[in-house]
């Protein structure tokens, strides 16, 4: 096996169509399982040669912390395998595919940069958060400092992950402190995902130094 | 025994000045457009030209040009200069072979009677409106501008926002931060540390060293910080055990907002919503002192977590909070908060080199 990172080409990680399908069902599912909780519909699973090393859904509600995506959540039960099993971290989490439902946001891709996961998998693009291209492109950009770039490939059942967080977003979020009196905004749960949709509501303000929603 | 924090050489709270971060419109120089100027020959025809002109040469994307400027130098024959239009309003072979167009040049596919005009010249015109005073000034030795000064960050920039009984408290957090670094960095952690302060009460939430080359190599100290303080309001994802360093303090109730802290009146007001109904929520209000520049993804989690505002020490190579990314301004994010710099940056770069 090559260890060099970087430059390394995910060729032996590009997954067979059937693979991604079968991947992501099971990320669909963890995305599922979020909102019937109540949390942001986004579930997330980590895969090291063909086997599931971690899995992730959103639990920013329940642990209070805004944080907690499905990606950070999946990230430490990788970490976990790799104890129960004395396994170099680092070595696997080079050979591991990140496949999640929704564009991993900048600060999760920034997490998967930090672990050079080299290759993620996604339905839909999240212009609110999104890492890989749609606010910044932290995957791919020059950043010497925070590991390596990864390479995305994007689109497996984007309605339907668009669809799943437009119905979160009908429901209220109840930790939310009541927001002003705004019908152009939608207050997100604890700093999550909001679908693209959505995204063409305000920018006005932009130039501001600071405003909150 | 440490000496006395504020009595070590170079450390005194006015040894150091608080940089605010300013967005790249907010901080770089303004571009410049070619523009045609004309002086206007006989006063009494100005306001007939000037109405004249804005329906021949609209200026719809320069609001905040002023179309006719004084003239600086009293003794000439002429006491003001009009805008007559953008230099990219002019066809190219207009000016060919000449030095430059004339008045009717300029007019010639116009009906517009240019009595009381001269000929024209070329000036350059800011392309935008001035958001600092230092783009202001910069922009009026061009031509004038209106400009809507945010006095905040005009005091921000003059190092006359925050005064020296707010500087001692920032003094102190940070201290408190340095002191976190440094209790890490007898663990074999990187030697940085972060503290969230309630600027409304002045109460500390959550003090926080780096664990990365410990338990969990994303555990930065933001993200720990971050983490504490969802613990201090009952959840939280992970334990510190191992680094006592790392804590939070739950809330004092009993403390109210009569004790303020650093300048908690300039603080948002729509940020300390959720407190009003006593509720805490994520990072909501409060302030984050850390000792060096975010990464992109603790400054991200900042966003997520809604900061109020962020203090740090020394910058960093890809750091999120202005040296590679600002993302605490960054357009289509929807939380932005003020970031200042340059707090105890001599402590704060000492921590940077410690191996």
């Amino acid at each position: 096996m090559r260890s060099q990172s970087g430059e390394e080409p995910a060729g032996f990680l590009q997954p067979s169509d059937s693979e991604v399908q079968g991947w992501m069902d099971r990320a669909f599912h963890m995305a599922k399982d979020a909102l019937e909780n109540g949390e942001v519909p986004v579930g997330c699973l980590m895969v090291f040669k063909a086997e599931i090393v971690g899995k992730g859904r959103n639990e920013v509600n329940e642990t209070k912390n805004a944080t907690r995506h499905a990606e950070m959540v999946a990230l430490d039960q990788v970490l976990e395998w790799c104890h129960l099993r004395e396994r170099d971290v680092k070595e696997v989490f080079k050979h591991t595919v990140l496949y999640v439902t929704v564009e991993p946001c900048i600060m999760c891709a920034a997490a998967l940069r930090l672990l050079n996961i080299p290759l993620v998998v996604y339905g839909c693009k999240n212009d609110r958060f999104g890492g890989c291209g749609s606010v910044l492109d932290i995957s791919s950009d020059d950043l010497p400092h925070t590991g390596t770039y990864f390479k995305c490939i994007s689109g497996h059942r984007a309605e339907e992950a668009v669809e799943m967080l437009k119905m979160f977003y009908k429901q209220e979020n109840p930790n939310a402190p009541k927001p002003k009196v705004r019908k152009d905004s939608i207050s997100p749960a604890g700093g999550s995902i909001v679908p693209m949709i959505q995204a063409a509501s305000d920018d006005k303000d932009g130039a501001k130094t600071a405003l909150s929603d | 025994m440490e000496p006395d924090p504020k009595r070590r050489k170079g450390m005194e709270y006015d040894s150091w000045d608080v940089v605010p971060v300013l967005s790249d419109e907010q901080s770089q120089d303004l571009k410049l457009l070619d523009a045609y100027a004309a002086p206007i020959m006989e006063k009494r025809e100005t306001s007939r030209l000037v109405k004249e002109l804005a329906t021949s040469f609209p200026l719809p994307d320069l609001q905040h040009i002023k179309r006719v400027r004084a003239c600086k130098d009293k003794n000439t024959s002429h006491p003001l200069e009009v805008i007559v239009c953008l230099a990219s309003d002019v066809p190219d072979q207009e000016c060919k072979g000449r030095t430059g167009p004339t008045l009717s040049d300029l007019l010639c596919s116009q009906t517009f009677d240019p009595r009381g005009l001269g000929e024209p010249f070329l000036v350059q015109i800011p392309a935008s409106a001035p958001l600092t005073r230092p783009q202001f000034e910069r922009a009026s030795k061009h031509w004038p501008t209106s400009f809507h000064e945010d006095k905040q960050i005009t005091s921000a920039l003059k190092g006359q926002l925050f005064s020296s009984s707010e500087k001692a408290k920032m003094q102190e957090h940070m201290m408190e931060a340095i002191e976190a670094a440094r209790s890490g960095h007898t663990l074999g952690m990187d030697a940085v540390g972060a503290v969230v302060v309630d600027p409304q009460t002045g109460q500390r939430l959550a003090v926080a060293h780096d664990c990365r080359r410990g338990t969990h190599p994303l555990h930065h100290a933001v993200m720990v910080c971050v983490d504490l303080v969802a613990a201090s309001q009952g959840g939280g994802a992970y334990q510190y055990e191992k680094y006592p360093a790392c804590r939070y303090y739950v809330p004092d109730p009993q403390v109210t907002t009569s004790h303020m802290d650093v300048s908690a009146l300039e603080s948002h007001s729509t940020s300390d919503k959720a407190k009003e109904n006593g509720q805490s929520y994520i990072c909501t209000g409060y302030d984050l002192y850390v000792t060096r520049e975010p990464c992109v993804m603790c400054a991200m989690a900042l966003v997520h977590s809604r900061i109020n505002r962020v203090f740090y020490g020394a910058a960093t190579a890809d750091g999120a909070l202005g040296s590679r990314y600002k993302i605490h301004c960054q357009k289509d994010l929807n939380h932005h908060f003020e970031v200042y710099k340059g707090v105890m940056p001599q402590a704060c770069e000492e921590l940077l080199d410690s191996k």
